[in-house]
C-alpha cells in the first residue's frame, strides 16, 4: 500500500485534492482499488469530503452510489471531519452487559456531544463500535489506537483530560491513519 | 421429476426452484425480494417453507428442487413464520394502503391479504420522509422494505448504476448517487425501479392519485419512440379517453425495460395542440374545412397538375414514425394511382446508406442479428453511436453484457456516455471511419488473423480485398484518423481474438458524405473476421425511429416496392401490376428526398404530399429547405401537430397517433410488432390509410384500404419476405422477417451459416473522403449533431408531454473545456453559433464529451435547432446529408448563471 506522505503542496483543500488525484491514479488499474483509495483519502483529509467522492468515482469509474455505500458501511470511514482523537465505545454484547451504555452517556455528558459529533475544540469525536474483539477486557473504549479496559463511568473524566493535556501527538496518529 | 407440496405430487423440471413449481400450480407463497428479473435474493425471508429432512426453514425462492422432495407451505408453523416476517416488515416504516397508488398491485399487500394480517402487531415507525425531487418518480421511504429489487434493477437490469444501499444495519436505506435527492442525481428516470418495486416505495409521480391499477383498461402496444420497438402496456382511463400510466411488458425485445420517453412521454396524444380538423390555406390563413372539401381540393389539384406536367411533378413522403400500413398506403397511392416512383421518407436522412451498403455487400439491407444476442457475444464494437441517449434500451443490454464480462470497444469522436462502461474508448477524428477500419483490416490480414475458411467459402472476391488492403499501412490510417498505431493494433487484436463480435453502429457512420462507404467498410470487416450468420455476431445498425425499418420494408423508397422488390425490374413491375390490378406503373426510379425538394426550385416538383416528416426542421440548411418548400405549387401535410412544415402547407390533414388506430411497426431487428387502439383520436383525425383510400376513390381507384388490417393484408398478398406475418400471429409477440409463409417461425439471424441473401458476400473497395466542409480560419469548429435522451425528432411528441421539458428545457451547444476556456465560456452562457448557412443562439454546455475543436447540438427545439447550420452536402450513393460534420464559429453573447456540473455518466449538465 502506498504510504501517504505529508502534502508538499500545502494543506489547503485544493492541494490535498491534487494529491488525492495522484493516489487514485496510482491505484486505478489495480483490482479492488476502492477500499485502499478510501483509506488513503481518510488518512489524507481526516475524513472523506464530497469532492473526494466525486473524484474517486470519476477516476476509478465506479458508480457514486457504490463509493458512498462502501464509505457508509465501514465505520472506519467518516463523512465529517473528525477531531484529533476519535473515541469509540464498544457496544458489543459483552461490553453492553458490562455497562457500556453508561460509559457512553458519561462521555456524551462530559464532551457535550452526541454520537458522530465532534467537540467544538476539534479535539474529540465520539463514535460507537460493535465488538472490538477484546471481550475479556469489557467494557472497553478506544481513543485512536489506545485501548482503555474495564472502564467505569467515573473514569471518563480522567481519560479525557489525559488527552487534553497531552502535549505532542504525531500527525499520522491524529488522522487515524495506518 | 416429481416433488410433493403439501402432500400432493407435482411435476417439475430440473433447475426449477420450489417457488417456481408452487407458482405454476397456483400455490401462494409470499415473496417480496424475489423477482424473475432480479434473481434469487433470499433476503426478505417471507417465502420460507419447511422441507422434509432439512433443518430449519428454507427460503423457497432459491431452493432448487430435488427428486422426491417433500415441501410444506401451509402448516400453521410455516404460516406463523411467514406471518412474523411480514409483520415485522409492516412495523418497519409505515405501510398504509388507503391512499397508495400501488394498492391492488402491491406484493406486500398481497402477502398481508393471504396471511390474514390487518395491521402490524408491533408499532410502526413513520418518518414521513419522501423524495419528490425528481420529475417522474416518488420515493416514499416509509414504504421501503429494503428488498433490494430497485437496486438490482438499476445496477444489473438497466445498468444505470444510480440507486444503491447506503449505511448499515437498521439505518440501511436506498439512495441515489452519494445520498442526494433523486432529482439532483445522475438518474435518467427510466423507471425500471418503479416497475420492479414490490410496494408503494417507488411510484410514478404522474399517475399519483389518478386511480389504482385495477381501475384502468390495459392495452398492450409498441412504443412510438426509437427503433428498439419496446413492448409496453398502456393504462387507459376510458372515461377520460387518456393514457394515465405506461408499464414495460416483460417480453422481447425490451423485457420490461423502457426509457424516460417511452415510460413518461405519453401525454402528447391528448395534447390540446393536436391537429383535429382538416385545414385549407385561404388568404394566407389556415381555415377549418370538411374532409370532403380538403380531399376534393387535393384530388383536383393533383389531377390538373399531373395532366399538364406528367406524374413526376408529384412527390410523396412517408415516414419512419407512422405505421407500416400507412407507409404502404402512401406508396401504393403514389405508384398505382399517380404512376410515379417519387416516394421517399426520412430513412433518407438517417439509414439509407445502411440499406444501400448492406444490400450491396450481403443482399439484405437490415440488421443481421437480434437485440437479445448482445447478451451472448464476446465483444461488442460500438462505432458512431450515442446509444445511451438514442437507443437507451439497447444500451442497457450492452452495459449488462459488459458487466457480465463481454469486451466493449467504443469508437466515437465524442466521449459518449456508453464509453464509461467500455474496456477501450477509441476517440477518432470526425468522418475518418473508412481509413480507421481499413487500417484495422490490414493489420488483421497482415497477421493472418482473418477467418480464411469464411472468406474462401462465403465471399465472392476475397483475393481482391486482400490485394487492395495490402498496401494500406497502419501509419497512414493513424495519421488520418488520429488514433495511435498502438491503439489500432490493440483493437485489431481484440477483434481477432474474440470468437463472437457484434458491431453496433448508428448515424455516426451513415450521416457523412461517405456514409455508404462507411457501411460497406464495416461489412468488409465482419466478412474478414467471419462474424456473420452466427448468434451474437453481425453488422447491426440501430435504426433511429420507431418504424424507419418498416417504412423501408413497405417500399416508401424511390427504387423499390414493398419488401424490396425492385421498381425498375420488369418482372417485379409486371407482378405488381397484376397484384394491384393496374397498368402503366412507372419504369424509372423516383426522386430521392433531397432531389424532390431541389427540383421544386426548377419547377420539376410541383406537389409534395408529406406525411409525418416535418421536412423544414429535419433537412439540412433550413434556409434552403424553406426556399424549396415555398417554391412548391402545392404542399399537403399530414401530421399530428402543427410544426415548421405545416406553416407552409396549402392543406393540413390531421393524422391519428400511435394509440389511436391498429397497425404495426418494424423495429431495428426486423421484428414486426403490433399496435393496438387504446383511445379515440381527437376531433376528426383520420389514419393515413383512410386518407389514401378516399383520395384513391376520387381518382376512380379502390385501393382496398378499408381498415389497417385490410391494408396490411393487401400488402401481404403481394409481399415476399412478410408474406407469412398476419395480425393474428403477432398479437402477443412480434415476428422477425423474412417470414415468407404462414408457418414460418421468422428469422432472428440473417445470412445463417454465411449463406448470404445475395449468394456470397461481396467485398467493396472504399476510399477516404474528408467531410465536405472542413473547419477553417473563419469557421474553426466542427459541428456534429444527434439526439438527446429527453427528446425525440422535432420535439412534437416530447415537448407536448409533461415533464421532459422540465428536465431538458432548451438546446445546448456542447463545447470542450479547452475551447471554452479560450473563449471564456462556461456552462449556461449564451453563445451564437454561425455557419455559412445561418445562425442560432443558445446556451453552452462545457463538457468533456466534446473533444477539442468539436461542438455538438441537436435538432429537437425549433427555437434553436442544428439544421439551421448543417451542410446540404450528400452521400453520393444515397443522398443522405452530412449532418455529422459542418464548420461553424462560436461567439459568446452573454454570461449566464453557472450550473454545477457533476460531470459524468448522464445526459445533461
Amino acid at each position: 500500500m502506498a504510504k501517504v506522505e505529508k502534502c508538499s503542496c500545502g494543506n489547503d483543500e485544493e492541494g490535498l485534492l491534487n494529491r488525492l488525484e495522484e493516489i487514485i491514479i496510482s491505484f486505478k488499474e489495480k483490482p479492488g482499488a476502492l477500499i485502499p483509495v478510501l483509506q488513503a483519502t481518510q488518512s489524507l483529509f481526516g475524513y472523506i469530503p464530497q469532492e473526494a467522492i466525486l473524484k474517486i468515482s470519476e477516476i476509478l469509474n465506479e458508480p457514486l452510489q457504490k463509493v458512498y455505500g462502501v464509505i457508509t458501511f465501514y465505520s472506519f470511514f467518516s463523512l465529517k471531519p473528525r477531531g484529533k482523537y476519535l473515541i469509540r465505545v464498544c457496544l458489543g454484547t459483552a461490553c453492553y452487559v458490562q455497562g457500556a451504555n453508561e460509559i457512553l452517556t458519561a462521555l456524551k455528558q462530559q464532551l457535550s456531544i452526541e454520537i458522530g459529533e465532534t467537540s467544538p475544540d476539534k479535539l474529540f469525536t465520539l463514535d460507537v463500535g460493535r465488538c472490538f474483539g477484546a471481550c475479556g477486557l469489557a467494557p472497553i473504549i478506544m481513543v485512536n489506537d489506545d485501548v482503555h479496559q474495564w472502564v467505569k463511568p467515573n473514569d471518563v473524566k480522567k481519560i479525557i483530560s489525559s488527552y487534553k493535556n497531552k502535549k505532542e501527538v504525531k500527525q499520522e496518529e491524529a488522522k487515524n491513519g495506518y | 421429476m416429481q416433488i410433493t407440496i403439501n402432500n400432493k405430487s407435482y411435476a417439475a423440471q430440473e433447475n426449477e426452484t420450489v417457488l417456481d413449481v408452487a407458482k405454476r400450480n397456483g400455490i401462494y407463497i409470499p415473496t417480496l425480494c424475489y423477482h424473475a428479473k432480479t434473481g434469487q435474493a433470499a433476503k426478505c425471508r417471507a417465502c420460507v417453507v419447511s422441507v422434509e429432512g432439512m433443518r430449519g426453514y428454507q427460503t423457497s425462492c432459491n431452493l432448487k428442487i430435488k427428486e422426491g422432495m417433500s415441501v410444506v407451505t401451509d402448516s400453521k408453523e410455516i404460516k406463523d413464520a411467514q406471518r412474523m416476517v411480514v409483520d415485522l416488515m409492516l412495523s418497519s416504516g409505515y405501510h398504509n394502503c388507503l391512499a397508495c397508488d400501488r394498492s391492488g398491485t402491491c406484493e406486500l399487500q398481497d402477502a398481508c391479504y393471504h396471511l390474514g394480517i390487518e395491521k402490524t402487531t408491533f408499532s410502526d415507525h413513520p418518518t414521513g420522509i419522501k423524495d419528490e425531487s425528481s420529475e417522474f418518480i416518488v420515493i416514499d421511504y416509509d414504504k421501503c422494505i429494503k428488498c433490494g429489487r430497485c437496486v438490482a434493477a438499476c445496477n444489473h437490469s438497466v445498468v444505470n448504476e444510480v440507486l444503491g444501499f447506503g449505511f448499515r444495519g437498521l439505518e440501511t436505506t436506498i439512495m441515489c448517487d452519494d445520498n442526494i435527492p433523486m432529482g439532483e442525481s445522475t438518474c435518467v428516470q427510466c423507471g425500471e425501479c418503479v416497475q420492479l418495486c414490490p410496494t408503494g416505495a417507488l411510484t410514478d409521480k404522474k399517475s399519483r392519485g389518478l386511480g389504482r391499477s385495477y381501475e384502468f383498461e390495459k392495452v398492450d402496444t409498441t412504443c412510438p419512440y426509437c427503433g428498439v420497438g419496446c413492448q409496453m402496456t398502456l393504462h387507459v382511463d376510458r372515461a377520460k379517453n387518456k393514457v394515465v400510466r405506461v408499464e414495460g411488458r416483460e417480453v422481447w425485445p425490451n423485457n420490461g425495460m423502457l426509457c424516460v420517453k417511452g415510460r413518461y412521454g405519453f401525454e402528447f396524444h391528448a395534447s390540446p395542440k393536436r391537429l383535429q380538423y382538416p385545414l385549407i390555406r385561404k388568404n394566407g390563413k389556415h381555415e377549418r374545412a370538411t374532409w370532403d372539401e380538403a380531399l376534393d381540393l387535393i384530388a383536383e389539384k393533383i389531377k390538373t397538375t399531373v395532366d399538364k406536367h406528367g406524374p413526376d411533378v408529384f412527390s410523396a413522403l412517408g415516414s419512419g414514425r407512422i405505421t407500416n400500413e400507412n407507409n404502404y398506403a402512401i406508396q401504393k397511392f403514389t405508384r398505382a394511382v399517380i404512376k410515379t416512383n417519387n416516394i421517399d421518407h426520412c430513412a433518407r436522412t438517417c439509414h439509407a446508406p445502411t440499406v444501400a451498403g448492406l444490400a450491396h455487400a450481403f443482399g439484405s439491407g437490415a440488421a443481421t442479428n437480434s437485440i437479445d444476442e448482445i447478451l451472448e457475444t464476446e465483444l461488442i464494437f460500438v462505432i458512431g453511436s450515442n446509444m445511451t441517449e438514442a437507443h437507451p434500451v439497447v444500451s442497457y443490454y450492452v452495459k449488462r453484457a459488459a458487466q457480465n464480462g463481454a469486451k466493449l470497444i467504443v469508437c466515437d469522436p465524442r466521449k459518449v456516455d456508453i464509453s464509461h462502461w467500455s474496456d477501450l474508448y477509441v476517440p477518432i477524428r470526425v468522418g475518418t471511419d473508412v481509413p480507421f477500419l481499413n487500417g484495422l483490416m490490414s493489420e488483421i490480414l497482415n497477421n493472418g488473423w482473418e477467418d480464411k475458411e469464411f472468406m474462401k467459402n462465403n465471399t465472392e472476391n476475397p483475393e481482391e480485398i486482400k490485394k487492395w488492403l495490402k498496401d494500406f499501412t497502419l501509419e497512414q490510417s493513424s495519421e488520418i484518423s488520429g488514433v495511435p498505431v498502438e491503439t489500432m493494433k490493440h483493437v485489431a487484436k481484440m477483434l481477432a481474438d474474440a470468437k463472437k463480435v457484434s458491431i453496433l453502429y448508428t448515424l455516426g457512420i451513415t450521416e457523412h458524405v461517405c456514409g455508404t462507404d462507411n457501411v460497406k467498410t464495416l461489412a468488409n470487416l465482419q466478412m474478414i473476421l467471419g462474424h456473420l450468420g452466427k448468434r451474437g455476431c453481425g453488422v447491426n445498425p440501430l435504426r433511429g425511429q420507431n418504424n424507419v425499418q418498416g417504412a423501408c420494408d413497405m417500399g416508401a423508397l424511390p427504387n423499390v416496392f414493398h419488401n424490396y422488390q425492385s421498381c425498375t425490374n420488369e418482372q417485379a413491375i409486371v407482378k405488381m401490376e397484376n397484384d394491384w390490378g393496374v397498368t402503366g406503373l412507372s419504369r424509372k426510379e423516383g426522386y430521392k428526398l433531397p432531389t424532390m425538394l431541389h427540383k421544386a426550385t426548377t419547377g420539376d416538383t410541383k406537389i409534395l404530399f408529406c406525411v409525418g416528416d416535418n421536412t423544414v426542421q429535419t433537412e439540412p440548411n433550413t434556409a434552403k429547405t424553406i426556399k424549396e418548400v415555398e417554391a412548391l405549387d402545392f404542399l399537403v401535410v399530414v401530421d399530428i401537430f402543427p410544426n415548421m412544415t405545416t406553416e407552409y402547407a396549402d392543406v393540413i390533414l390531421p393524422d391519428v397517433c400511435f394509440n389511436e388506430d391498429e397497425g404495426t411497426y418494424s423495429n431495428l431487428d426486423r421484428r414486426v410488432q403490433f399496435l393496438r387502439k387504446a383511445v379515440d383520436a381527437p376531433g376528426e383525425a383520420r389514419p393515413t390509410w383512410w386518407i389514401m383510400q378516399e383520395l384513391g376513390k376520387r381518382f376512380g381507384v379502390d385501393l382496398k384500404f378499408t381498415s389497417a388490417n385490410a391494408t396490411w393484408e393487401d400488402m401481404r398478398q403481394s409481399g415476399t419476405i412478410m408474406g407469412g406475418i398476419t395480425y393474428d400471429r403477432i398479437q402477443h409477440i412480434g415476428l422477425q422477417w423474412p417470414c415468407p409463409t404462414i408457418y414460418h417461425p421468422g428469422t432472428p439471424i440473417l445470412h445463417l451459416n454465411g449463406k448470404f441473401t445475395r449468394g456470397k458476400g461481396l467485398f467493396s473497395q472504399t476510399h477516404y473522403r474528408s467531410q465536405a466542409e472542413l473547419p477553417d480560419k473563419e469557421y474553426p469548429f466542427i459541428l456534429s449533431t444527434g439526439r438527446r435522451l429527453w427528446h425525440y425528432h422535432t420535439g412534437t411528441q416530447t415537448r407536448n408531454s409533461i415533464g421532459l421539458e422540465n428536465i431538458f428545457p432548451e438546446e445546448l451547444l456542447e463545447i470542450s473545456p479547452v475551447d471554452a476556456k479560450k473563449m471564456n465560456v462556461k456552462t449556461g452562457d449564451m453563445v451564437k453559433a454561425t455557419s455559412r448557412r445561418g445562425t442560432i443562439t443558445l446556451k453552452a454546455w462545457v463538457t468533456e464529451r466534446s473533444p477539442e475543436g468539436v461542438t455538438w447540438c441537436a435538432f429537437h427545439f425549433r427555437e434553436a435547432h442544428a439544421n439551421v447550420l448543417t451542410n446540404d452536402a450528400y452521400d453520393d450513393v444515397t443522398e443522405t446529408p452530412e449532418y455529422k460534420a459542418c464548420a461553424i464559429k462560436v461567439e459568446k453573447v452573454s454570461d449566464g448563471v453557472a450550473v454545477i456540473d457533476r460531470g459524468f455518466r448522464q445526459a445533461r449538465p
